[in-house]
């Protein structure tokens, strides 16, 4: 039995042991393989078409020399969060082949990231030029001591997107001037809403499709000086959403990415107004887009009743990574090279981080959206640019925005009461962020 | 020096030594993967430990206030671990009990050389199939088919049986009966087949005793084939028992790991993996950890003991 002990120990120290290899040196020369973590394919879409020498699969492509790998999970639950962070950690001991040298970063987290000695000074490695970006997306990117950690390849000012046949049915009128002057308020956009559910429209495909225009126009963050906090824009957000839900101006309370909102988006769809940046109408409206069930081109957009942004994505240097140059290459392109991102801009619909271009195709008035009916969304996203402020920033904001979505769909659904929904909020936050206070 | 050649001869013989070589993998596979994480876990409730963002914070030892905190009625005015043991015992409750009738059921239509079912070797193979489907795809394919705009509201307005989508998922006795239901179609299959070898492990000659004794099915199944099945029964209820309190993937994915609708199909596991997400909350997982082992080691006796008695 001893002797079975004595082993057992022995094994053990050995396995201990063996966990304890030496950091690798980071070597001079450019590594073989860049990793890119990513939750999504977009960013890794205009990477493979307009950066990327070859593409080897799914996950890889060439660039010169240097293989680029994609790592991507999901965003829901934050799992990619929780993936990247345990990636992050373990940075000083993992190969050089297997460091993350480059990740995406989302508005709701990236202070997480700047703030921390997790990402670089990008000017370290030659991203010095920010003259034409705009400038809210370099102070996204910076820690509290300005020193600027990443760049991101797009602008993201959100829009009202709404349907023109249903705008000239209700409104007696498509054209964007027009509609914007008569939304132009929360007042008069509930007034709209009841015009349309008068002649069987529905204003909004679910209650929480106005969230981010409220969530990004509070006056205080979601955690102040350690302790949750409830912003009277998310409180208004909350009664407008048991107004509309209990006189039917949205057809169910859906969650913003469920099926049954965007079915809302065919042809066959009886919704109005759909919000979101420039990255949503391409990205995320494919069924609008359905060659048969779609409506591409009867959609158009204005600022809707208050300016707001949402999300973008934003590229941060991780430190250790063996591939500065290649990071570089990639952050340079995508905010400076002004034929790739023009390209962005004409075939993805991008609204880019360039002022040149955009300022440049705004003017163009030979450019139009098709999906827009021939719109001009530049424009429309330049002039809604100037009014993004970054602001009352939290790293916990995930986690409170798909919260406070989540627990307030179950009130709107009729499970629970509102004060329910709220502590049940407050509850979930308190098992996932224990560093902050939750009265 | 013959003395000696003796001695050694004499030890030699002995093979007990093998005996504990074969072993010795098992038990520091055991050793490395559940002894020594075990240990940890218990260590680590005492402690406070866990990320905020990415810095960490502690471990600062607390003795038992992260089981104090277990404890605590939450914002929401109930007692979570309560709440959410409630919750696993009605989950598995409203599983396992079809699953064991069904699955004792066939087991005796199977075994039984008086019907002697044709096919037996196909229909075995199709009960087992759902248990061969990974739990998260199972439980993503009853979320598609009903939800809203699935398939099955489709089917039940075009048959006129309701006018408007049933939203499932926000109902408590809806997800509640699809987690059950999910539950049952991936385990009765497997019951099934294990209480099959109990039965056929029964000597034959005692059925045919009873029946020249004239004594009906009835008498049979609870006076010959129960008792004599009872070591197999026991075994395949107390391990349907920790499945069901280490319940996860199914209602996890089901609800998107909310235990949607006001926590009503929160199991146990959900509730530790809240824990383990983006904080990393080594102290409070392994207090909950603790009691769930407690928990499992009280139940698993008590049961193993009564059933044991009669």
């Amino acid at each position: 039995m001893k002797k079975l002990l004595s082993a057992i120990l022995a094994v053990l120290m050995i396995v201990s042991l063996a966990g304890c290899t030496k950091p690798v040196e980071p070597t001079q020369e450019e590594g073989k393989v860049l990793n890119l973590w990513t939750w999504n394919e977009e960013f890794w879409g205009f990477l493979v078409k307009y950066y990327a020498d070859e593409k080897i699969d799914e996950y890889t492509v060439k660039k010169g020399d240097v293989t680029i790998k994609r790592t991507t999970y999901v965003s829901d639950n934050m799992a990619y969060q929780n993936a990247l962070d345990a990636a992050l950690l373990a940075q000083e001991t993992a190969a050089a082949d297997e460091k993350v040298d480059m990740f995406l970063a989302e508005a709701d987290y990236i202070i997480k990231y700047t703030n921390s000695d997790v990402t670089m000074d990008v000017s370290k490695i030659g991203v010095t030029d920010f003259s034409n970006t705009y400038k809210y997306t370099v102070e996204a990117a910076s820690d509290a001591n300005g020193v600027v950690k990443g760049v991101s390849f797009q602008c993201c000012p959100s829009a009202l997107i709404y349907r023109r046949s249903i705008a000239k049915d209700v409104l007696g009128t498509d054209d964007p001037a027009e509609v914007q002057a008569k939304l132009n308020s929360w007042e008069m956009f509930d007034a709209v809403a009841a015009e349309a559910k008068a002649k069987g429209y529905y204003m909004v495909p679910t209650p929480l499709e106005t969230y981010r225009t409220f969530s990004n126009n509070t006056t205080s963050a979601w955690v102040v000086d350690g302790k949750l906090n409830f912003d009277s824009a998310i409180l208004n957000w909350m009664d407008q959403a048991e107004k509309y839900m209990a006189e039917g101006y949205a057809p169910g309370a859906y969650g913003i990415w469920d099926g049954e909102k965007n079915d809302q988006m065919f042809a066959s769809g009886k919704t109005m107004c759909f919000f979101g940046p420039a990255w949503y109408f391409n990205f995320c409206m494919g069924n609008a887009q359905d060659p048969d069930k779609g409506c591409k081109g009867d959609w158009a957009i204005c600022q809707g009743p208050q300016a707001h942004f949402w999300g973008g994505t934003w590229m941060l240097a991780a430190t250790g990574t063996d591939n500065p140059k290649t990071v570089a290459d990639i952050m340079n392109t995508f905010i400076n090279n002004e034929e790739v991102v023009e390209k962005l801009v004409r075939n993805e619909a991008q609204f880019s981080n360039n002022q040149v271009v955009n300022n440049k195709l705004a003017a163009d008035a030979s450019y139009g959206s098709e999906f827009l009916g021939g719109q001009n969304d530049v424009a429309v996203f330049a002039e809604l640019a100037k009014n993004i402020k970054f602001q009352n920033i939290t790293p916990y904001d995930q986690g409170c925005n798909e919260g406070i979505q989540t627990y307030v769909r179950e009130w709107l659904n009729g499970q629970v009461t509102k004060d329910q929904a709220i502590a049940n909020f407050k509850d979930y936050l308190k098992n996932v962020y224990p560093g902050i206070t939750v009265e | 020096m013959d003395k000696s050649r003796k001695k050694e001869k004499k030890k030699s013989i002995s093979y007990a030594k093998w005996g504990y070589y074969f072993i010795i993998p098992f038990f520091i596979v055991y050793a490395i993967f559940t002894l020594y994480p075990q240990i940890l876990t218990i260590y680590n409730s005492f402690f406070e430990y866990y990320r905020d963002g990415l810095n960490i914070i502690g471990p600062r030892f607390v003795g038992l206030g992260n089981y104090a905190k277990l404890f605590e009625t939450n914002t929401a005015g109930y007692v979570p671990i309560v709440r959410y043991t409630m919750n696993t015992a009605i989950l598995w409750v409203i599983g396992a009990v079809p699953q064991f009738l069904v699955a004792m059921l066939l087991a005796l239509f199977f075994t039984s050389t008086r019907l002697n079912i044709r096919g037996q070797q196909f229909f075995k193979t199709v009960i087992y199939m759902p248990n061969l489907i990974m739990a998260s795809a199972f439980s993503m394919l009853f979320f598609t088919m009903f939800s809203q705009v699935g398939p099955i509201n489709q089917l039940l307005i075009s048959w006129g049986v309701v006018d408007k989508a049933i939203n499932f998922l926000a109902i408590k006795i809806s997800v509640r009966s699809l987690i059950a239901l999910m539950n049952f179609l991936m385990w009765f299959g497997n019951t099934t087949i294990l209480l099959m070898a109990g039965i056929q492990g029964i000597d034959e000659a005692l059925f045919e005793s009873a029946r020249l004794d004239g004594s009906s099915s009835t008498q049979v199944f609870f006076h010959i084939t129960m008792p004599l099945l009872m070591p197999i029964f026991i075994y395949v209820f107390i391990t349907s028992m920790i499945g069901g309190i280490q319940m996860f993937d199914v209602p996890q994915v089901l609800t998107n790991g909310k235990g949607t609708p006001d926590n009503t199909s929160t199991t146990l596991i959900m509730y530790l993996n809240n824990f383990l997400g983006l904080s990393k909350n080594y102290g409070m997982a392994g207090a909950l950890s603790v009691l769930l082992f407690i928990m499992t080691a009280i139940l698993s006796s008590f049961v193993f003991k009564t059933i044991r008695k009669k």
